[in-house]
């Protein structure tokens, strides 16, 4: 346990565990493109991406002012919001793999792609 | 508890100012995940620094100082964020530190970030309800990693040259 070398060793090892699991994560997949936005841990809404035509707008209520939410075609996005951050903004569009919108202060995020029950973290072999 | 000498009192209040100003440093840095309130935890060194130097008890005051300190700078959710980080870490640095000793304070360090990572990650699930925000995890540690050996480096530096100081209740006034 003490020879640095041995650590050296177990810091390389998680290293590369940490990225292999980053590069699964940003892979994503890119099945089925439905978006869930849920505020307050409740599912508020549903759109499935590749459905949507014309690009529309809604607001989503919420503690630090709302999120206005921008669809297009295969696509998702925070485009105005009314927390101190703006950070859910600045993310920009979405539009498959694990990785969600979260606006902490509105308690809202935004997911793309597997079903509620999957928790989101499945399928990143697929 | 111990009464301090002025000495050890001034010496704790130099850290606490240290850690705290990383601290602040470190708001000011673009977020690595969209979650504000998530720090890669560089104001760490600062406790496995006294960790290794003063022992657990002092490197707990310092910690519990600099993040009350710190919340009240940058109010909101840190507060919850900086204690799961900050304690994680101290707490993984108090189970490996007499084991690894002073020649792996690196590691040591490499594990409390590591681990500050999966407190503040566990936090971000909790308040916003949401598994799937667990998916930063990995990028997050290997920021937590690399910024955790690094850090972890600077103190094991500093703690083979910097003067220690002497042991509480003791020394000049
Ligand atoms: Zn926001």
């Amino acid at each position: 346990m003490k020879h640095t070398k041995v650590w050296i060793l177990v810091t390389v090892l998680l290293l590369a565990v940490c990225l292999a699991g980053w590069l699964l994560v940003l892979g994503g997949r890119a099945g089925s493109a439905t978006a869930q936005i849920y505020q307050g841990g409740q599912l508020v809404r549903t759109i499935d991406l590749s459905q949507v035509e014309q690009p529309y707008s809604f607001s989503v209520d919420g503690p630090a002012g709302g999120n206005t939410i921008q669809v297009e075609q295969g696509r998702i996005r925070v485009s105005h919001a009314g927390c101190p951050d703006q950070v859910c903004v600045q993310q920009g569009w979405i539009a498959n793999g694990v990785v969600p919108i979260v606006c902490l202060p509105n308690e809202l995020v935004i997911q793309v792609g597997g079903d509620e029950a999957e928790g989101g973290l499945d399928g990143v072999s697929g | 508890m111990k009464s301090f000498s002025t000495r050890r009192l001034t010496y704790l209040a130099v850290l606490t100012a240290v850690a705290l100003t990383i601290f602040v440093i470190e708001a000011q840095l673009p977020p690595l995940a969209p979650i504000p309130g998530i720090k890669l935890g560089l104001a760490n060194v600062v406790t496995v620094y006294a960790v290794f130097a003063l022992g657990p008890g002092q490197a707990g005051l310092v910690l519990l100082a600099r993040i009350l300190l710190g919340s009240l700078f940058a109010g909101g959710m840190t507060l919850f964020y900086s204690l799961a980080g900050g304690l994680c870490c101290y707490l993984v640095t108090l189970a490996t530190w007499r084991l690894l000793g002073p020649r792996l304070v690196w590691a040591c360090s490499m594990l409390g970030a590591m681990a500050h990572n999966v407190g503040q990650i566990a936090v971000a699930v909790a308040i916003t309800r949401t598994p799937a925000v667990a998916a930063y995890l990995p990028i997050l540690l290997v920021s937590g990693i690399v910024t955790g050996v690094f850090t972890g480096l600077c103190a094991q530096f500093l703690l083979s040259r910097l003067p220690r100081p002497g042991p509480p209740g003791r020394g000049g006034s």
